[in-house]
């Protein structure tokens, strides 16, 4: 082959050898588990559709979907509603507001390990901070991760505080983008601070909103440490993600061609949703 | 410019493939242990290390402890899918080995010149037919266990009238209702009786379910041979003693892992654990307090001497291994008497041994150190866990259970053991 041939291959070859074997690789090795059974140091063992059928019967995988899905419930509207009003807080000309910023992004750049730990010492019940302001003013001591309830709430919540700094900087930039002028047309025809808001600052940042929703979903399916420090699952599985019932059953149990069948499910369900949402998307 | 390019790559290829090789030492003839990564275990390793390659120079061993990871289950599968493992390793979980045996990486050692005779002499043949893999052999050597038993602050049941630690459930019931208390008048208790973690984890009820399971029936298997036992009315009477706990609140639901050593701060008045407490509790404990060790709870018509779980690490050759024979030779140095003592001494932790009592040396230790006295007294009734490769999942099922009954309540004791069983069943079959 002629020099000047090689040399494209060559430059995409650092590429394709970290996709072939960080990407490609897992993918197809994962498939083959698919029709598996693999303790990772025995033989594997072809049980064809096995895993499938195991999957069906598999009621705490479902609970675990389902479980998510309420976590995406929960933690998406909570996030743009908090993220969109902090940032139009800070969009206004306030004092501090660049300390303002930098405050509510500090999270974002927290450990989550560390992050989850202290909450779960805040959310404590006879010693959470929480409860201590609670029963100051005379009010009943909340089970914030003990009640089966509550728990997955309280996990949402905990996830919005940490990650609601990355959409407000996301949502600045979206406010910011509004021409200006539209507000002052409003202003002329009398509009109240809440009309302005909701017929032109909405609709003007609906993309940003887009954007936002897409990804605290792809954020939220990947709902794995707070769960796993927290709770572990519990109370009565009612915080098992289906990333940590899938991770249990590969690195608990070594049931490696099952957590790779539950790995495509659950990766089929993320595409079904994304699909739907883009569906939204192009729609709007 | 090819030579080149071959004078390059051909070195290069020879360096990762030995690189990837972990063992080095197999291109000697020294035989590569791992032990615990516990300080006093380094500490004790060494020594016995040392003075065995004094002795037998022509045999050497090294050593080195287990690589960190999270877990040394986990480092162990990682060396084990690399073929890095060592030729033994000590401190394996009794629970773990049929895992590994049935994945075929370990040495039968039952086929090892004189381990048999080895083995009745150290332990009692109930301890040989427990570490017994279902295909027959025998793959790994009774090392070492920690005997879970209940430590209690004397100062806390003393004042509270009781001279001595709770026996049966209904002591232990009574002596909550006097504990459990409320101190600062919030309307909740911050003085419980005892404590355990809410964790659904299977290995969380080595600490409770389990030792209260063998305490209440003397001993019995929660599973054999691929059979679910524990449906029975021992495992009810734990889970109904366990739900009376939690509904009473004489122990708390609360998470107090990440606060001061709850039983140190007198915030709990009993714990179920093995004596590794003692060296925490003696470097910690507050001027004046004390503590003491006895046997779990047991049901109230309980008759027969308290068994509990003894938490048993073992030893274990890998099929990489290239001399079986010589690392046997020095596993029963590592063993003798005089190694046992020497690794009680270093890590307070009791050798799995028959005869702890009738030594001298042992007998004088436990003299000069009383607290450890209820541990090898206890040691005469442990059990390890039974022969499962899919006991981890088995604990899972019936921590679920252990959950929704004991501390939710949503379940009977009946039920609740009734629906683990079910379901471990099905795994098993």
């Amino acid at each position: 082959m002629k020099k000047g041939k090689l040399t494209p291959y060559l430059m995409v070859s650092p590429y394709l050898l970290h996709f072939s074997v960080f990407v490609a690789f897992p993918v197809i090795f994962s498939l083959v588990l698919v029709f598996h059974r693999w303790n990772i140091i025995a033989p594997m063992q072809w049980v064809g559709l096995q895993n499938f059928n195991h999957l069906i019967n598999d009621r705490l995988f479902f609970r675990s979907l389902i479980n998510t899905f309420i976590f995406l419930l929960i933690h998406i509207p909570l996030q743009i509603i908090v993220a969109l009003a902090l940032a139009e807080f800070l969009n206004q000309q306030i004092r501090l507001r660049a300390f303002f910023r930098a405050a509510y992004f500090l999270p974002v750049i927290i450990s989550g390990v560390v992050v989850t730990i202290v909450w779960q010492q805040l959310y404590g019940f006879d010693s959470g901070l929480f409860n201590r302001l609670l029963t100051t003013v005379g009010l009943p001591k909340i089970g914030w991760l003990i009640d089966k309830r509550l728990a997955m709430s309280s996990i949402a919540l905990m996830a919005t505080w940490k990650n609601v700094g990355l959409y407000v900087v996301l949502f600045l930039v979206g406010l910011q983008s509004v021409p200006l002028h539209y507000y002052e047309a409003a202003d002329m025809d009398g509009a109240t601070h809440w009309q302005k808001f909701r017929y032109i600052t909405i609709p003007s940042i609906n993309p940003t909103i887009f954007m936002v929703v897409v990804l605290s979903t792809i954020g939220g399916f990947s709902l794995f440490i707070e769960p796993y420090i927290m709770t572990g699952g519990g109370p009565l599985n009612s915080t098992l993600s289906a990333v940590l019932y899938i991770y249990k059953q590969a690195f608990t149990y070594y049931h490696m061609g099952y957590a790779a069948t539950l790995g495509f499910c659950f990766a089929a369900v993320i595409m079904l949703v994304i699909f739907i949402q883009k569906k939204f998307i192009e729609k709007d | 410019m090819a030579v080149l390019k071959q004078g390059l790559v051909v070195p290069l290829l020879f360096a990762i493939l030995i690189g990837c090789d972990g063992n080095e030492n197999k291109l000697t003839a020294e035989l590569l242990y791992w032990s615990s990564n516990n300080p006093y275990e380094i500490e004790f390793a060494d020594s016995v290390v040392s003075l065995w390659n004094r002795l037998n120079p022509e045999e050497p061993i090294v050593y080195q402890p287990v690589p960190e990871g999270r877990s040394s289950e986990e480092v162990i599968l990682a060396a084990v899918v690399g073929r890095t493992t060592p030729d033994f390793y000590s401190n394996i979980w009794q629970g773990d080995v049929e895992f590994f045996a049935q994945s075929g990486v370990l040495v039968a050692l039952d086929t090892l010149n004189g381990f048999m005779d080895f083995l009745y002499d150290r332990c009692d043949s109930s301890v040989v037919e427990e570490i017994r893999s279902s295909d027959g052999h025998i793959y790994q050597i009774p090392w070492k266990i920690n005997p879970i038993m209940m430590i209690y602050n004397v100062n806390i049941f003393r004042e509270n009238g009781y001279p001595h630690p709770p026996v049966t459930y209904k002591d232990y019931l009574e002596a909550a209702e006097k504990i459990s208390i409320d101190r600062d008048g919030d309307g909740y208790f911050d003085r419980w009786i005892g404590y355990r973690r809410i964790m659904a984890t299977w290995w969380q009820r080595f600490f409770d379910f389990y030792p209260l399971y063998l305490g209440a029936s003397g001993g019995a298997k929660l599973v054999d041979r691929n059979k679910v036992l524990f449906d029975n009315k021992y495992a009810v009477q734990v889970f109904r003693f366990l739900k009376t706990l939690y509904d009473k609140k004489y122990f708390t639901r609360e998470s107090l892992s990440a606060r001061q050593d709850a039983f140190l701060n007198s915030d709990i008045a009993t714990r179920f654990t093995g004596p590794w407490e003692i060296v925490h509790a003696e470097k910690f404990k507050p001027e004046g307090f004390d503590y003491g060790f006895s046997p779990l709870p047991v049901p109230d018509d309980s008759i027969e001497a308290v068994y509990t779980y003894g938490d048993p690490k073992n030893i274990v050759i890998f099929n990489t291994c290239k001399q079986p024979e010589k690392a046997w030779r020095f596993l029963r140095f590592m063993m003798n008497v005089e190694n046992d003592f020497l690794f009680l001494k270093m890590t307070t932790q009791l050798p799995r041994r028959k005869n702890l009592f009738k030594s001298p040396l042992f007998r004088q230790y436990f003299e000069q150190h009383p607290k450890m006295l209820p541990f090898a007294r206890q040691a005469l009734y442990v059990r390890g866990t039974d022969t499962c490769a899919r006991l981890k999942e088995v604990f899972d099922i019936i921590s679920q259970e252990y959950e929704a009954c004991v501390i939710y309540g949503t379940k009977s004791p009946e039920q609740a053991i009734h629906d683990a069983a079910a379901a471990a069943q099905v795994i098993l079959n």
